[in-house]
């Protein structure tokens, strides 16, 4: 993967990551190593009473999973310039999320390394619980 | 009726820095489950172009105040969900840089969906590389974050279960 491929890259190019299904270890270990400590991330009861009908994932590891899927896809020569997600719906412990990018837009950039805008999609099943796009940067031909 | 001090609109929280330390990525990175050498290697990565560990691009979401902003420390924290999330780069983020970082809440909007009622504040940080003399130098990142607020009726109704 030295990003060659982005060159060739087309509108229209799909890229695709499965995930091993969430487990509450995994939240634990994302609310420490993220700082973000909201209970509604592993504390059941809490998270009963606020409504949610038990632990959900944070928003923000759905969105590494997705950070995840374009890195892998553009390879360690490639720079993401930009990645935005939107949250539609929760992610729960057990959960297998998919992650599917599709590449929309490709432009030469201002410092001469191309520019590949993807849009990705989290799913569970065939619900959509994250929604965004990345900009990459494809490597410098020389 | 917003519960949100809408006079807080345009105020920033008082800045704060963070060091990027090469642990706390590869943490992070174990965390999502993302072995990409990229954040464990530093030879690998300067073999590909960067100054040294690269930080996952969802990484600056670690960087937080000591003390919540303002808008956030009065609210129910069982009310709070995550709705947007947004990482510009000017440049890569590697182990060793040190931010000033600059949090401004710049908008509160009211919405009413299929769940019932919600405030989502707007807001953004901007991180700025310190040199070796603690002087802020230029804008590296910019986090575009909404959270959603929900209404206590939500919360009642299970919106979300």
């Amino acid at each position: 993967m030295n990003g060659m491929h982005l060159l060739q890259a087309r509108v229209g190019d799909t890229f695709a990551l499965s995930i091993p299904a969430v487990t509450t270890t995994q939240l634990v270990r994302y609310a420490g190593a993220s700082d973000d400590y909201n209970r509604i991330h592993y504390d059941h009861a809490y998270a009963q009473e606020a409504g949610l009908g038990g632990v959900i994932a944070h928003g923000m590891l759905t969105m590494g999973f997705m950070g995840r899927a374009v890195s892998d896809w553009a390879g360690p020569a490639a720079a993401i310039v930009d990645i935005e997600a939107r949250f539609n719906a929760p992610v729960r412990p057990g959960d297998v999320v998919m992650v599917v990018g599709t590449v929309a837009d490709c432009a030469p950039g201002s410092d001469g390394r191309r520019r590949l805008r993807c849009e990705i999609v989290a799913r569970v099943g065939e619900k959509t619980v994250a929604s965004g796009a990345a900009v990459v940067a494809a490597p410098r031909t020389h | 009726m917003s519960e949100i001090d809408r006079s807080l609109i345009g105020t920033s929280a008082p800045p704060f820095v963070v060091e990027v330390e090469r642990g706390a990525i590869r943490k992070f990175a174990d965390a999502i489950g993302d072995g990409n050498p990229l954040y464990r290697d530093a030879a690998f990565a300067r073999r590909h172009g960067y100054e040294g560990i690269v930080a996952p691009p969802t990484f600056p979401t670690c960087f937080r105040a000591p003390a919540d902003p303002p808008w956030i420390a009065a609210l129910d924290r069982r009310r709070i969900v995550a709705g947007e999330m947004g990482f510009h780069y000017h440049r890569p983020i590697v182990a060793g840089m040190r931010f000033e970082c600059r949090l401004q809440l710049v908008g509160v909007d009211e919405k009413t969906g299929a769940r019932g009622a919600m405030s989502l504040l707007r807001q953004v940080m901007s991180g700025y590389l310190l040199g070796d003399d603690g002087v802020a130098q230029e804008c590296v990142f910019t986090v575009r974050r909404t959270t959603v607020y929900r209404s206590a009726q939500q919360v009642a109704s299970r919106s979300l279960a």
